[in-house]
């Protein structure tokens, strides 16, 4: 397969096929999906997972939040409302991203991972609405959201996702939809980090833990995607070994690198003034992420290996989820008391 | 040491989704072998569990996601070393995971509290996502105290004997 040659729209049906496609990229398939019969079985799992974690909004109450709003100081008000729009503006372009790259992916199991995905996406867009409704008036809403437009070092960071979406839209090719795959991962796995760790930050002051709270759903999910979005580049250079030379591998360390270096540039320029943040902790976590997402690409670390730096930027364990975790995976089994190391065995 | 490794029948079952662990299990392998050891390496569905009982070690490896619920596909052999009444088999535990969550490896731990109850525990270990170099060295930690558990159980059994 020429990794240039364009990619067709794929037809709806295509009853002389399989169902059990030959390949992510142009496959023989026939379109229609049996779980129970698929090339990478292990997509049912990451299906599954995708659904257990199902979520919305509206099943948390913001009246706490509301109610802490007014004693926040000026700056964390301003540095909330910006992050909440940024954050909700990258959500806006995963959403339609996800379906477009669904018309030309040949394995119906895959679209139907991309159609879960995209509709999370569609959630936590909502969810930024829903938190900015308990708390701001809509004419001061619109006014963050065009804050978000025009802010030059907003714009900076989102070229670089937004020329690979774009191209891969004029252009579909097994290359640049490679290219999509690699950026959409430092979309969900490295631009969303600084505003995590403002949201987390207030959270360990007891600060707005409703909406941290929804970026803990958030987080969750986006791990996931991130997770999906690393398989599937996998098999897709698996599937399609010209996909895999020297400088697509150099491409992806170039372009986590340059996000890297846009997350700590956005983090110095929106984190700057809240106290108790560390910055050069922060640049340590970005590089520290980032080498997580190469290795789940079965790359190496690009930069050096360093343990968690900031391990309070983490989901919400099930105490403060409930009422919302999915049963699906319930096991019956007995439980046991926890034991460790001073029990006589070693934990490494 | 004077132990006759070989004669020892050692089992390594392990479930891996994305790669993690399976990358884990093959150094692990490795490792084992470079300390005499030949164990037999599986895949949980392709593990017999009805052979649990003839091993003399049983390293396990499971992934987690989420929240630290056991693999669906490691279910039905947690439950055979619940039933399989033999305190004196050596074990050890090991996973990935990712640390973003509540609880990293959770199901290391289920695991853990289980094979405390019934059976000989030696070790634990968790990596986040595919070992890096720091991993490897906490990987050889692992083999050895396996290794010091067997030679201590054996000597155990001698003065027993005697």
């Amino acid at each position: 397969m020429a990794i240039d040659s364009p990619l067709t729209k794929i037809k709806l049906l295509n009853p002389e096929h399989p169902n059990k496609s030959t390949g992510i990229l142009n496959g023989k398939s026939s379109g229609l999906l049996n779980w129970n019969d698929i090339a990478y079985p292990q997509m049912y799992d990451l299906y599954q997972t995708l659904l257990s974690n199902f979520w919305k909004a509206q099943e948390i109450n913001m009246q706490d939040d509301i109610k802490q709003w007014d004693h926040l100081t000026d700056t964390e008000r301003d540095v909330f409302l910006r992050i909440n729009t940024q954050l909700a503006s990258l959500d806006s372009l995963q959403t339609p991203t996800m379906t477009m790259a669904m018309d030309y992916v040949t394995d119906s199991s895959f679209k139907a991972i991309f159609a879960v995905i995209s509709q999370q996406e569609a959630v936590h867009n909502e969810s930024y609405s829903y938190i900015l409704s308990s708390l701001v008036s809509v004419a001061e809403q619109n006014e963050r959201f065009n804050q978000a437009k025009s802010d030059p070092v907003v714009r900076k960071r989102n070229d670089l996702i937004l020329d690979a979406y774009e191209e891969f839209r004029q252009n579909p090719t097994p290359q640049t939809l490679f290219q999509l795959g690699i950026n959409s991962i430092n979309l969900e796995g490295i631009y969303f980090y600084a505003g995590f760790a403002f949201f987390y930050h207030l959270a360990r002051q007891q600060k707005m833990l409703k909406t941290s709270t929804m970026i803990s759903y958030i987080q969750r999910d986006e791990m996931q995607h991130a997770y999906f979005i690393g398989q599937f580049v996998r098999i897709l250079l698996t599937e399609n070994p010209e996909l895999n030379n020297e400088e697509n591998i150099a491409y992806i360390y170039r372009t986590v690198d340059q996000a890297v270096q846009l997350e700590k540039e956005w983090a110095e320029y929106i984190l700057g003034d809240i106290e108790g943040l560390d910055l050069d902790e922060f640049g340590d976590y970005v590089e520290y992420l980032a080498n997580k997402r190469l290795r789940q690409l079965g790359m190496k670390n690009l930069y050096e290996e360093r343990s968690n730096p900031m391990p309070w930027i983490q989901v919400f364990g099930d105490d403060m989820m409930n009422g919302t975790k999915s049963d699906f995976f319930e096991q019956k089994s007995r439980t046991y008391s926890k034991v460790s190391q001073s029990n006589g065995f070693d934990e490494l | 040491m004077g132990l006759m490794n070989c004669n020892q029948k050692i089992a390594l079952v392990y479930a891996s989704v994305t790669g993690n662990t399976g990358a884990v299990a093959e150094v692990l392998t490795e490792r084992f072998r470079a300390a005499g050891f030949l164990p037999d390496v599986y895949e949980i569905d392709h593990f017999d569990i009805n052979k649990l009982g003839r091993y003399d070690i049983v390293i396990v490896g499971t992934y987690t996601w989420g929240s630290g619920e056991i693999p669906a596909e490691m279910q039905e052999l947690f439950e055979a070393f619940e039933e399989l009444r033999r305190p004196e088999l050596v074990t050890a535990v090991f996973g990935t995971g990712d640390s973003f969550f509540a609880e990293f490896c959770g199901a290391v731990n289920r695991f853990r509290d289980m094979l405390y109850v019934h059976t000989n525990l030696a070790a634990t270990l968790k990596i986040e996502l595919m070992p890096q170099e720091q991993d490897l060295v906490r990987c050889e930690k692992f083999v050895e105290a396996v290794v010091r558990r067997l030679v201590e159980a054996d000597e155990k059994r001698k003065r027993k004997a005697t």
